[in-house]
Order: C-alpha cells, then structure tokens, then sequence
C-alpha cells in the first residue's frame, strides 16, 4: 500500500482564504483510492524536517501574520524549504505562501523583505488590490479530458515578476494573474509549485490535485503506474460552470 | 451667506429625501438605501449637520449585530425611550443618512431624539465620527468578507478609527474576543466589558477555527485558560501580559442549556440575577450580555432587565420559521465561518428529521470569495446523516458548495444541486415528511431571492422583518 505524508506549515497563521480545502482534497484523494495519507503540521518553533513529507503547502496569511512567521522563516525553515525544492519535492504555495517561496518583498517604502529564496522571482507591493475570480490555463494539464483550465480566486495587492529560473504556472484567461501586466499566472521550479489562485483551488481542480498526488508518488514509489481515477462529476461541474460564468462576464 | 446655502442645502436634502421615500413606499419598494444615497449627494455632510439632533447608539462587529440591536431595542422599550433604528441591510452610511431623515419633520426638527443604529465595520470609519454617538457597542471579530475588507485586521482598524475620533462615547466591547478588546485600551472613553467568566461555558469546542491566535501587540502566542468558542475567551500574552480585561457584565453561570434556550446567571456591577434565554445557542448570551450593557447604562432595574431578556425570542441571529404544509421552514442567514459553525451546532441539537438546503451566492452583498466554506466544519454533519434526507444546495455557487460537502465525507448520493428556487421549494416540500424540519442557509441575497419566492408561493405577508 502506498502512503504520503502531507506538511501544512503554518496552519494556525497561513489559512487566510480556506486553505485547508486544499489539504482536505489531497487526503481525500489519496483516501478514495487506498492510498494511506497522514497529515502533518508545522508551525512556529517547531523542526521542519522536510525530508519525512512527500507533500508540502503554505496558504496565505494577513500581513500580521506573515511577519510573525518571517522571523521563523528566516532563523531555520528558510534552507530547508530551499533543500527540499532543490531535491524534487512537492511543494505548493498559494497567494501569501507563492509570495514567501520568491526572493523577496518589496513594500511602498521601497524596504526589500526578505524571503525563502526557493523561486526565482520577486514581488512589489502595490497600490491597488487585484482581486476577483481566475482562470489560466496550464499546458501540462490539457488531455483527453480536460481543457487544462484552472479557476480559483485572486486577492493580493503584490505584484509578483518571474525570473529566468522558474517557469510560469499557466497564461492568463481571465483576472489579473502574477502581475495584471504580463498575462502570465503562478510558477513552477521542479516539483514546487506557485499561484495567486485560492477558492479553494485544489477541490474543483482535481485534475491539478492528482498531478501533485502523482509527483509525489513518483518521487516515493519510482515503479508507480499512475493514479486510477476518481468520479469527478461534481468537481468538474464546480469548474466548469465558475469557468462558464467568469468567462461570459464581460467587465 | 455661507451658513444660510448651507441651511438650504441641508433643507432641500431632507426635503428630497423625504420625498423619495413616500414615492419609493406608494410603490410599495422599501427603498432603504436610495433616498439617503440622493440626501448625501445634495449635502455631502449631511450626516454631521443631524448629529445634534439625535443621542445615538451604535451597534457594529460582525456577527450578531442584528440580533444585539433587537434586544437593545427592548432595552430602550423598556426604558420609555422612543427610538428609531434601521433596518439590518441598510446599516451603511446611505442607509443610516435615509433612517435619521425619515425621523425629521419636514423643517428638520427630529420628531424621535434616540437612533439605534446598527453599522457596517467599514461604514462605522466614517459614519461614527459624524454622528458622535453616545454609546457604541462592538459585539467580536470574526473572519468575514475578506474581498471587500481586505483583512481581519483592516476591518478591526476602521472600527478602531471610529472609536479614537469618537472620544466622548461610552464603550460596551467583548473582553473575551483579544481583537475587540483591544479597543478598549489606551483610550479616555469610559468602557463597560462583557464576558463569559473564566471555565463557565459549557460546550467542548470542536471548532478547529481560530481567527486570532497571535497577540496583536507582541505576537507570541496567547495562552488560554478557557476558551468559548473560535477564538474567544480568557486569553493572556505570556510575552506583554495583555491579557482578558476585567468585565462588569459577566455571564457567571450557565444553570442550564438545551436546544432552545438557556439559563443563565449574569453578574452586574450592583448585583445578579439569573435569566431564562429564549435564545437558541450560547452564543447568543454574548449578544444578550452587550444588550445588557446598554440596560445597565440607561439604570434599568435588574427586574427590567430580566423582562427584556426573557421576552426576548424572535430567533438566533435571523433565524425565521413558517409553516407550510406542515413542514416546519427554518431560515438561517449564513455569512462567514463562525457564524455557519454556529448553526450546525445548532443543528446538531435538533432531533427531527430534516432536509437541509445551502444556497451559496458570490454577489457583492454575499462576499464576492466564497472560499471561507472550507473554513466551516461541515464535516460535523456526517454525524447527524442518518437525520438528514437530502442536502440540496442552491445559489450561483450551489456546485462548490456541492464539492465542500462531498469533501466533508457526505454520501454523494444524498446531494442534490437545484438553481432553480421554485423548483426547490416544490423539492424539498416533497422530500420533507409531515412535521419534519426544512433548513434554508442562504447567504444574503440567496436569502432574499428564497424568501420572494415563499411569499408569492404561499402568500406569506412579512413573516419575516
Ligand atoms: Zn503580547
């Protein structure tokens, strides 16, 4: 039988706009199909062994809370979420977590925070606050049966701009995206994995869901065969109809 | 010149606005909100020009606001005050500006001296250093709209604005929420807490949400020595020693609770007495212990105070029940994650057996982000499905809210997805048995759309106010 084991760091600070759905659909995906999952969190103080998860998330979190992990971050975690992007493992990051895992922040002031270091790429922070549903489309995800689109929700107000070491995650369909300027979403180094889009992203994305599942395995079980699938009617029908009413929207 | 344009403008303001409210109510529209939108562009500080013409008392927080300013209601009832008060989805500046104008004569004498006035967290900015109220009550803070507030701790800072240019005013705040209190410090305003006493609740909280776990001054982590629910309770800094302030309105004893109602001894700076809430959910002590506040500060007798408390029993937060073909209709507004948790507990209590509908909508009224439904423990209902004969789910979201339950480990069979409302009340009337209960938890404008929907149905007049 196989099993992973999922890292929530920061639960108690990083869960701003329902993260933990996204914790809830790896399990439950895992779950479904006899793979054993145990999930385990990581918070201040507390050793981030990265080496024992198959699978690690950071959520979004306020500005408060952000600064309280920062220091955190900075002390011991920081090499660590490096190391692990370097070796290959799955990480996902989402809004204030994608912004965490660049090099780092840049404020109105101009002051530069520092951040992990494990992507290349940067944030401003900005006067307006980019904010409303998205859709991008990931070219690894298209197949027979999906159309490869990702929907979730945007709300941040730091711009964020890719480096030549990461790969973006999908091209803009509808919102704003890394930046609102250069039509790119997210990004993607190795196994790591960046985005704006929470809502929560993973459950009416499976297809997105099973691919980090997939990853992981691979990394753990080199012979494994790919994921059986799952009755996904309601997930898709979360998708597709957010797809269908965010697209006819004209504004 | 200056002053007699001024006069003028305000004049013509209440004129106008006057006006459109007769013609918005010949048209049978309550138009709340638009008349007071014209007055404010006729006279943009019309606000501060009424100020001296009504005492006012503020109500704002984000949950259970509505329900605080009822019971305060029946305190000023019971005082002999004449009042007037809004209605609850017209507690933003436009609103507030529509609700004092209806109050004036036509020459702008206020025909009622005292507002009641429940406020929106981010019109309070604005609204309260205009109107100086005398008394403003804050009930918590909770995760709510983050799309249209930004944070918790955006929400918290308009809030705090208001206060710190409102100097005069006497403060009734929520000592067990750290957020709320904290308006209290620091300041000159005389403030009255309220609170549970330390270990008095008497439910396990098996809520995983806590919106607020870090100190906001020094950020280590608060130790607790008992907690209410979320992140209320008897919180201390280790690191600064902020900690729970002392509260002068106090619940000291829960002496017994069921599913709709529960006893309660309540402490107050001269005395105590119990009380007998009709008021399903503990949760809703902490609204009866701010309306408790405000019986106290205008020196009602504990025996007032008791009949309001008691008499009090038109719902939980907006909780509304018809019957309709002997199935018992039980309408809860859902908003955020604490307030949802709240009702399935509730929910939890009851024994019926029930079908329950969700209608989740992402209008600006609803938060635009309906990402906080992962938030609620939805997963709890797995332990009441054999109570449950359907889930239908309704709104512009109904198929993310059809995911959350599946992921809450809900059977996928017993998920019905119904956008259509007069084909869901005809669904769920036939699903319901005889004397069962139906339970509709809509967000705000699902709400409405439903309850337009029972009233041209059933010919249902304004059961619900
Ligand atoms: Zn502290």
């Amino acid at each position: 039988m196989y099993k992973l084991t999922i890292c929530h760091l920061y639960p108690d600070l990083m869960n701003l706009y329902g993260d933990r759905g996204n914790i809830i659909t790896l399990s439950k995906r895992c779950e479904w199909r006899n793979i054993d999952v145990e999930t385990v969190t990581v918070s201040l103080n507390e050793e981030f062994d990265y080496e024992k998860y198959d699978i690690i998330f950071i959520g979004g979190g306020q500005d408060f809370e952000q600064t309280i992990i920062q220091d955190d971050l900075m002390r011991g975690k920081r090499q660590r979420i490096i190391d692990a992007a370097e070796e290959g493992k799955v990480i996902l990051g989402i809004c204030g977590g994608f912004q965490l895992l660049g090099k780092y922040y840049k404020t109105q002031s101009g002051s530069e925070i520092e951040c992990v270091g494990a992507l290349d790429l940067w944030t401003c922070s900005s006067e307006a606050r980019l904010t409303g549903n998205l859709v991008f489309e990931c070219d690894f995800l298209k197949s027979q049966t999906t159309d490869g689109y990702v929907v979730g929700f945007e709300n941040h107000s730091g711009k964020t701009y890719l480096g030549e070491g990461v790969k973006p995650l999908g091209k803009v369909i509808k919102g704003f995206g890394n930046n609102g300027d250069d039509g790119f979403e997210g990004a993607v180094y190795k196994n790591t994995y960046g985005t704006y889009a929470h809502g929560s992203l993973l459950p009416k994305n499976p297809a997105l869901a099973d691919h980090l599942i997939t990853l992981a395995l691979l990394n753990k079980y080199p012979e494994f065969q790919g994921l059986d699938p799952l009755d996904d009617k309601l997930e898709n029908l979360a998708r597709t109809s957010v797809i269908k009413r965010v697209l006819a929207d004209k504004s | 010149m200056k002053n007699l344009l001024k006069k003028m403008r305000l004049t013509a303001a209440i004129i106008i606005t006057k006006l459109a409210v007769i013609v918005l109510r010949l048209l049978n529209r309550g138009g709340t909100t638009f008349p007071g939108k014209i007055a404010l562009k006729i006279c943009p500080n019309i606000l501060s020009e009424l100020s001296d013409k009504f005492r006012v008392i503020m109500v704002t927080g984000t949950n259970g606001k509505t329900t605080t300013c009822r019971i305060c209601a029946g305190m000023l009832d019971k005082s002999g005050i004449k009042y007037i008060a809004n209605k609850s989805g017209a507690n933003l500046a436009s609103g507030i500006t529509t609700t004092l104008i209806d109050a004036l004569s036509l020459t702008g004498k206020a025909m009622v001296r005292t507002a009641l006035l429940e406020t929106d967290e981010a019109a309070f900015k604005t609204v309260a250093p205009k109107l100086k109220p005398e008394i403003i009550i804050v009930t918590n803070f909770f995760k709510d709209q983050l799309d249209r507030f930004g944070e918790l701790y955006s929400t918290l800072n308009y809030v705090r604005d208001g206060i710190l240019s409102s100097p005069e005013s006497t403060l009734i705040l929520n000592a067990d929420d750290s957020l709320c209190a904290s308006l209290g410090q620091g300041v000159d305003n005389p403030v009255f807490y309220f609170g549970f006493a330390d270990g008095v609740y008497p439910e396990t909280n098996f809520s995983s949400n806590n919106d607020a776990p870090y100190c906001m001054n020094c950020s280590a982590r608060y130790e607790y020595s008992s907690v209410t629910f979320a992140h209320l309770g008897h919180f201390k800094c280790p690191r600064c020693n902020y900690e729970r302030p002392e509260a002068k309105i106090e619940c000291t004893q829960v002496l017994h609770y069921d599913n709709l109602t529960s006893t309660v001894e309540i402490k107050v700076p001269d005395g105590k007495f119990a009380v007998k809430l009709a008021l399903p959910g503990l949760y809703n002590i902490y609204n009866a212990l701010a309306a408790t506040g405000l019986g106290y500060l205008l020196e009602l007798s504990e025996k007032d105070i008791i009949h309001v408390l008691e008499g009090f029993e038109t719902g939980f937060g907006r909780m509304e029940t018809v019957n309709v073909m002997d199935r018992e209709i039980k309408m809860i507004l859902v908003k955020n994650p604490t307030g949802f948790n709240q009702v399935l507990r509730y929910m939890m209590t009851q024994n019926n057996r029930c079908v329950v509908t969700l209608a989740l909508n992402d209008k600006l009224a609803d938060g635009t982000d309906i990402s906080w439904i992962w938030d609620v423990d939805f997963e709890i209902l797995s332990f009441m499905q054999n109570k449950i004969r359907f889930f239908y789910v309704s709104g512009d979201r109904a198929e993310d809210m059809a995911v959350r339950l599946k992921y809450a480990g809900i059977d996928e069979e017993l998920i019905r997805i119904e956008h259509n409302e007069n084909q869901l009340i005809d669904k769920i009337l036939a699903e319901a048995g005889e004397n069962e209960t139906i339970y509709i938890l809509p967000t705000y404008s699902a709400m409405l759309d439903i309850r337009q929907v029972l009233k041209n149905r059933f010919n249902l007049k304004d059961f619900w106010k």
